[in-house]
């Protein structure tokens, strides 16, 4: 089988993956540079689809007219919350930028959310505080709960004003360089079966995460770690994969995020004997504990055979009991909620005991950037014309912990600072690509059409995302994680054995799904190496042979893996200049212990 | 816990490559509390790895999975086995892609002619209104925002749309109708004349039926039907006036 480049198209910007973060980007040039022509690659059926339309609560920023919050203390929070490995000069920039970009959102037709005046209203959130940690901090704007889908309509509009052009339902399945300079991608068309190269003087990689690779996640079934791969197929590295945020309360099966609001109620976590276990592993501050802390206190109860198994959802969970709560809070305060769970389980939270587990939720690491969304090759060098932002990339904002509201204001931002650097590009001229055009996709995409075995796609991913829970999730520990990569590897080998049904290009579900599954597999390895390497606990990543943090280990990794398992890793030092410049607050940006 | 129900998925297919539509049967053994998103995921794994179908978030906010069950529009990843068997009083499901587009392949339908309607009523402020611009946020009361806000949760999932008596050959359609209308009463837009005339032009309200199917089938329920009634209000009153 030869399969061939249907066309090459030419652009001035080009950017992969069309959703908050690659819309801003797009809405950034387009406004500055009015008649840019910018293409963007999305692998949904259009925009509007994309995973950041699901983020619900909110949207952290100042307002510099807020007689008592200050930017340093969203620094501090945002520092401390990180558990010290968020890069400083990042956490200031964007943290600075923050209100801008919400009056940037307001004028252009959000529908946030409004107090009695008439004024953007504003909430409180999980570690975000005044004082350095003195009382909860008012700094989230929203639109009701749907604050993702608010920014994703108002940035397609923008872009659709500016004259985008979208190409619906395609992946990048490679880049493409004129040298050292990226200069393009090759992109499949799902609809049309056709490869098409695109050249563009600067490219954006905004795909998302890769929470599909565990069994439960809140995550869209195509946040599949495409970004990953390739990253590391251009000899590119990979920041802190390892860094990976589980919630405590996702809706078992869906994996539907079941918001905080559920304990901060008065909701009760019991596991298969009824029995509140969070007095065991917080005796004060039980179910309000940290996110990680409860997610590890319900693993540790499922664990002990104490979790409650149903066959349809394949996965132990615990259950959290609102059965005690008045009528008026099922009612006013947790009816979106309590909705899910009657819609998804089939559960009346009035009546009956709603199941829940942690579930994967977010990947603090990923393509390592600098502060302007420009890519790494290395601690120092930047790869000339690559950007990239949003959850796919890794500027380090969030350290190794993210709080909530922070992942909108980051992709906002570094939406915009990308925009804004990419713009030097685009004055010169349209490099040349160089080498066989799109070689490399057309042999991948060739074998999987052709490999004749007994593997299903299905099957090997299943396998991988119930390893990947077991054994990479919220408890890690040596042997289990040198299973994983022994068994990551063997699951690739696996992959290799899978035969397609349907052979012909057009709208092959099942070819998607094979190149998915192998970057999963690549996520996978990534992910199970990184906490391999990393002998301490810090954040998400928690190593119980290590508990504790090691200061030896203050530092992000690098991770490159240009052959599958064969991983090398560099380090890069946590940038600590508000620490270092030593102003007034410096001391609160040392390596602080994480306490609440 | 839930039962489990032998279920048959009676879907209807489409092969681009030789252009041929066919019915193709599933028998199944699911639990109650699966949805049909997961239940097209279990055929895939266990029966048939080609059947192609769409989704996205999986949990009713993108829209993406919507299709024809039984003949009624609605979004897959919603419908949990044990309530599609008391819904339709029946254990066969008979599923088809929705009607607003081409087939690309099975239940997988091109939105882009779809979507092309709600881009081109432009859901975006066209003309600001001369407002506090580059220094701070407009002031619109909670009050103001109440008359459109419920129409801003539109995921445009096209159930409406396939519901629709009008079709979408010659008609806009009720969700791109509403998107615009958000904008008609968003205190933020000055462009209101200009997506009036729009709305009111040859393939706008005038071909609404009044069904309200729209309305019916929302999986948001939305009454989007309440949306186009506002925009034909807008017209009469302005004949009125004239």
């Amino acid at each position: 089988m030869k399969l061939r480049l249907s066309k090459t198209i030419s652009c001035d910007l080009l950017i992969l993956g069309a959703g908050g973060a690659g819309l801003r980007c797009a809405a950034e040039v387009l406004e500055k540079r009015p008649g840019t022509k910018v293409v963007a690659i999305t692998k949904v059926a259009h925009p509007q689809k994309s995973h950041t339309s699901t983020a619900q609560g909110g949207l952290a920023a100042v307002d510099p007219k807020d007689p008592v919050d200050k930017p340093v203390y969203h620094m501090f929070d945002t520092w401390k919350g990180s558990d010290c490995m968020a890069d400083q000069n990042v956490v200031r920039k964007i943290v600075e930028a923050g209100w801008d970009e919400i009056l940037w959102l307001e004028n252009r037709g959000m529908h946030f959310s409004r107090d009695m005046d008439g004024r953007l209203a504003k909430r409180t959130f999980g570690g975000h505080t005044i004082n350095f940690g003195e009382a909860s901090a008012y700094r989230a704007v929203f639109e009701a709960d749907r604050t993702g889908k608010g920014i994703m309509d108002t940035l397609w509009g923008e872009v659709l004003r500016g004259g985008i052009s979208f190409i619906h339902q395609s992946m990048a399945t490679e880049l493409l360089f004129s040298g050292e300079r990226c200069a393009g991608a090759m992109v499949f068309c799902q609809k049309s079966g056709e490869f098409v190269a695109i050249k563009a003087k600067a490219v954006v990689l905004a795909m998302g995460g890769c929470g599909q690779v565990f069994k439960v996640t809140t995550n869209c079934r195509q946040n599949t770690g495409d970004h990953l791969s390739l990253a590391v197929q251009a000899g590119l590295p990979v920041m802190d994969p390892e860094a990976v945020q589980f919630h405590p309360t996702g809706i078992v099966g869906p994996g539907i995020l079941a918001s905080e609001t559920l304990r901060s109620v008065g909701g009760i976590l019991r596991n298969r004997d009824l029995e509140a276990f969070m007095e065991k592993y917080a005796p004060k501050m039980r179910e309000l504990a940290p996110r990680d802390l409860v997610a590890r206190a319900i693993e540790t109860e499922i664990r002990e055979g104490k979790g409650v198994f149903n066959q349809d959802h394949s996965i132990e969970h615990v259950w959290i009991d609102l059965r005690h709560l008045p009528e008026h809070v099922h009612r006013t305060q947790i009816p979106e909620v309590a909705s899910f769970f009657k819609k998804f389980v089939n559960v009346d939270s009035r009546k009956e005991l709603c199941p829940i587990r942690p579930s994967n939720h977010y990947h603090m690491g990923g393509v390592p950037t600098n502060s302007d969304g420009e890519v790494l090759r290395d601690p120092q060098k930047t790869v000339p014309g690559l950007f990239a932002v949003g959850e796919c990339a890794c500027a380090s904002f969030h350290g190794f912990n993210r709080l909530g509201t922070n992942s909108l204001l980051e992709l906002i931002t570094m939406g915009r600072f990308a925009g804004q650097k990419a713009l030097e590009y685009l004055e010169g001229e349209l490099p040349e690509l160089c080498g066989d055009i799109g070689e490399n996709t057309f042999q991948t995409f060739a074998a999987y059409l052709q490999t004749k075995g007994q593997a299903k796609v299905g099957d090997v991913r299943e396998k991988l995302r119930a390893l990947m829970t077991e054994k990479v999730g919220v408890f890690r520990v040596e042997g289990g994680l040198r299973e994983a990569v022994t068994q990551i590897a063997e699951l690739k080998a696996q992959a290799m054995e899978i035969a397609l049904v349907t052979r012909d290009l057009a709208m092959n579900q099942e070819l998607v799904e094979r190149w998915e599954l192998d970057n999963l597999l690549t996520s996978a390895m990534l992910i199970a190496t990184g906490a391999l390497h990393r002998k301490d606990s810090r954040g998400g990543h928690f190593r119980e042979d290590y508990p504790q943090r090691s200061p030896d280990l203050d530092s992000h990794s690098l991770l490159y893996m240009e052959e599958f398992g064969k991983v090398k890793i560099e380090k890069k030092p946590v940038d600590m200049s508000l620490f270092n410049e030593g102003g007034p607050h410096a001391e609160k940006f040392g390596m602080i212990e994480r306490k609440y | 816990m839930s039962d489990s129900y032998e279920i048959t998925m009676k879907i209807l297919r489409y092969d681009p490559s030789t252009k041929k539509r066919w019915t193709q049967q599933y028998r199944l053994q699911a639990g109650g509390i699966l949805r049909l998103t997961d239940l097209f995921r279990k055929i895939n794994m266990e029966q048939d790895p080609s059947l192609a179908w769409n989704s996205s978030c999986e949990h009713g906010q993108c829209g993406s999975c919507a299709v024809k069950v039984n003949g009624k529009p609605l979004l897959a990843c919603e419908l949990l086995v044990a309530n599609a068997v008391k819904l339709f009083g029946i254990n066969q499901f008979f599923i088809e892609p929705i009607s607003v587009g081409p087939v690309v392949r099975d239940l997988i339908v091109d939105l882009e002619p779809a979507y092309g309607r709600v881009e081109s009523l432009k859901p975006y402020i066209m003309k600001r209104k001369e407002n506090l611009y580059g220094t701070a946020e407009y002031r619109i009361a909670p009050q103001e925002m109440e008359s459109y806000l419920e129409a801003t949760r539109c995921i445009n999932c096209f159930c409406c749309a396939t519901a629709c008596m009008s079709g979408p050959k010659n008609f806009l359609g009720p969700n791109a109708i509403m998107a615009s209308m958000v904008r008609v009463l968003d205190p933020r837009e000055a462009a209101t004349e200009q997506r009036l005339s729009v709305l009111h032009g040859p393939e706008g309200v005038r071909h609404c039926h009044t069904s309200r199917a729209c309305s019916q089938v929302c999986p948001k329920e939305i009454d989007v039907a309440h949306y186009v009634a506002l925009a034909k209000a807008a017209q009469t009153k302005k004949h009125r006036e004239t």
